[in-house]
Formats: structure tokens, sequence, C-alpha cells
């Protein structure tokens, strides 16, 4: 009995593994640890449905991001413009396998699941539907949180078009302006979502 | 200062960060049920063979072309490191130090970076905590900013396809270039970072003569 109580009431640095004990946070405050400074954890505004909306929000553009184009060229008549589908359909044609596949993951099969899982996590939460498989979920988006890279790809994109404006006449079309919209909803996500409540949401609910 | 969960008998989970009483080298969290040990199991071993991999990736991606060129049908191939020299010879010198920060220093101080803290974690350096632990933020935040010329040139290759005009194709060093940032990613991954603060702690304690602790744990 004594050992459940420490467990429950004191909490472990992740990067120095320093034993504290767990302080009460209200909404908007962070926890530090005390010997290294690393981010314990932190309590958030209205977690729950900020998340729903960004993450909807996000899942839309997807579509728009993906299959608009995002740039074109035009030089001595001739025009050419690609959305992040062209790019990876034509590392395929060229059999360019790895790219293709690291391109496809990163910014397209990871971040979509990443913001499909938030989404559903947060809304059997909100609607009070908690089931032994969202645990499977939340593990799947605290390891999928590294391998996003669509940030990676806007820099991509705005690194590419510096190098093309010297070489042809260049337009941005609609895939761009989804992208920037895509991209600040992604990263609003993991500033939404509060971790630790909701693992402490399903601890409470799944041992009733 | 020995004020920790592992001398206490705890252990903190990786992925929900629940502190868990530890009765097995190896079990699962009661909260999210992730089978997790109290460091990562052998950590360093893991970060050593990811990191010569992507080292050993880093030479083909530097040998072969990233991109080939075509112009008027005439293709002109070129490696990162001649496409830096060709900005500099066209005089765009910010462009050049761009990309040879992005697609060179990063990589490779990534990897020394790497090797500098398995070493940290090993034996006594000059480097004090804060500094190592600086790095290894460093490294973890680098991980996926590496892929930026990757995205580049795939880009670039989209993009750029006016048929016989002007055309640029993806080339073989770009493959491995790809290879050797995942690589690195899985190497920061596997680092635990807590064993700087351990090793840390057990040349504090070999100072002042109290690693008896330590030397029981060893025999166990």
């Amino acid at each position: 009995m004594r050992n459940n109580s420490v467990v429950n009431h004191m909490i472990a640095c992740n990067q120095c593994d320093s034993l504290l004990p767990k302080p009460i946070l209200s909404e908007g405050q962070d926890a530090l640890c005390g010997c290294c400074g690393a981010m314990l954890f932190s309590k958030k505004k209205d977690a729950i449905n900020r998340t729903i909306a960004v993450a909807i929000a996000g899942l839309v553009l997807f579509f728009p991001a993906a299959l608009l184009p995002i740039i074109g060229i035009s030089a001595a008549g001739l025009f050419n413009d690609a959305s992040l589908i062209d790019c990876i359909t034509i590392l395929i044609n060229s059999k360019n396998y790895v790219i293709a596949f690291a391109v496809f993951m990163f910014t397209l099969a990871i971040p979509s699941v990443r913001l499909i899982t938030a989404l559903y996590i947060s809304s059997c939460i909100k609607f009070h539907r908690v089931k032994p498989s969202l645990l499977v979920f939340f593990r799947s988006y605290h390891l999928l949180d590294t391998w996003t890279m669509v940030h990676v790809f806007f820099m991509g994109v705005i690194v590419s078009m510096y190098k093309l404006s010297s070489l042809a006449d260049m337009t941005i079309d609609g895939g761009l302006f989804s992208l920037v919209l895509l991209l600040i909803c992604s990263t609003l996500v993991s500033v939404t979502m509060d971790e630790h409540s909701i693992w402490e949401e399903l601890e409470k609910s799944l041992e009733q | 200062m020995s004020n920790k969960a592992l001398a206490a008998g705890l252990g903190n989970c990786p992925q929900c960060h629940k502190l868990n009483v530890m009765h097995a080298e190896k079990q699962a969290c009661s909260r999210c049920l992730t089978v997790f040990s109290t460091r990562k199991p052998k950590s360093l071993e893991y970060t050593l063979a990811w990191t010569i991999a992507a080292l050993v990736m880093f030479i083909p991606a530097n040998i072969y072309p990233m991109m080939v060129f075509y112009t008027l049908g005439k293709p002109d191939a070129s490696t990162i490191l001649e496409g830096i020299a060709i900005f500099i010879q066209m005089g765009m010198l910010p462009v050049a130090i761009i990309i040879f920060i992005a697609s060179f220093v990063v990589p490779l101080s990534k990897i020394m970076g790497l090797f500098t803290l398995m070493y940290n974690a090993k034996r006594k350096t000059k480097l004090t905590l804060k500094q190592q632990d600086k790095l290894y933020h460093v490294v973890e935040f680098l991980g996926p900013w590496s892929m930026l010329d990757v995205f580049v040139v795939t880009v670039m290759a989209a993009v750029v396809n006016l048929g016989f005009l002007t055309s640029i194709e993806v080339a073989s060093g770009i493959t491995y270039f790809t290879l050797m940032v995942v690589f690195t990613i899985f190497a920061a991954e596997s680092f635990d970072p807590r064993l700087l603060w351990d090793n840390h702690q057990k040349h504090h304690h070999r100072a002042t003569k109290t690693n008896q602790e330590y030397n029981n744990k060893g025999e166990q």
C-alpha cells in the first residue's frame, strides 16, 4: 500500500531520473524538474475541445495540401506545376523507392495518422467512451511525434522556391497555402494536446 | 543528489511518464502497458551501431550526385559539394553557405555529437552536465531538419520538368542521404540521456568514495 501512494504522488524526471513530489497545477502552468530543468508536464486550458477543433481542421486541409499544385514554373512558353502527390509519383516513376517511401511517410502518412489519433482520443474522452484500445492509440501518438516532418517539407518548398526564382518565372498555387494552414494545425495539435491529463483520465476511467 | 528513481526501485515509463514500482528488470507499465526497463537496454550499443551506419552512409551520399540537371538534353550531374562550388562561382554566396551548413556541416556535426555523447556517458570528461544536456537536445532537435535537402531535391525534380528544355532528375546520392538521416534519428532515439546523469553521479560518488551502493548493484 505504501508503494502505491508513493507511485501516485511522485514523479520521476524523464531526462535525469530525479524523484520529485508531483505538483498540482492550475490551468496554464508548467512543471519543471528541479534538478535539470527539463519539462515534466503542463496543464493546458480547454485542451480536449481545442484539440478536436484543430485536428478536424488539419484533416480537412490534408486533401488540398496533397492534391493541389504547390508551385509551378514557366519558361519559353512551357509550363509545369507539381503537387505533393506529384512529387511522390515522380520519385516512384524514376525508381527512387527509398525516398518516395520516406517522403510519403514523413509528410502524408505519419502526420495524418497522428491527427486522426489525436481526434479519436480527444473525442472519446469528451463523450465519455473510454476503451482499453485507446491506450494503443495514445502510445502510437507518442511514437509518431518525432517522425512528423510537415514543417521541414514546407522549409524545403521555400528553399526550392528561392533556387527556382533565378531559373524561371514562378507561380504559387493553392497547395502552398493549404500546406501553410496544415502546418499550423499540425503544430497546434502538439500545443493544445494535454498528454499528462489524458493519461491520468485514461487511468482513472479504466480502473473503474 | 542521490535522489534518483532507480535507487528507490522505481522506474519511469518512457511513453506515458507514469512512475512504476519495478518488480523486474523489464516489465509492463501499470497505466499504458508499454514494456520498458529503468534504462533503455543496451542503449549505448544501439546508438553506436546506428551512428556508425550513418557515418558509412555519409560517404556515398557525398560521392554520388544528388541530382542531374538537363539543359537542352545535356545532362549535368552534381554532388553536394559540387553544387556548392557552382553556387560560389555564380556569386550566390549566401545560398552556398546555407546549403553547405544544412547538408554538410549539420549531418557531420550530428554524427560527431552522437559520438561525444556516447563518450560522455561512459567516461569522465571536461564537459559540464549542462553542456552535455544541451548537446543532447541539439542532436535531438536537428533530427528531422536534416531531411530538408531531400525535400528540396524532391520538389525541384517534380517542378522542373519542362521536357527537352530543362528538367531535373533525382540521382542516387539522395537515397544514401535519406538513409543517413533516418539512421541518425534512430541513433538519437536509442540514446538514453539518463546515462549522462548516472555517469556524472558515479564519478562524483567515486570522488567522495561512497560508491558502495553502485558496487552492490553491479554484483547483483
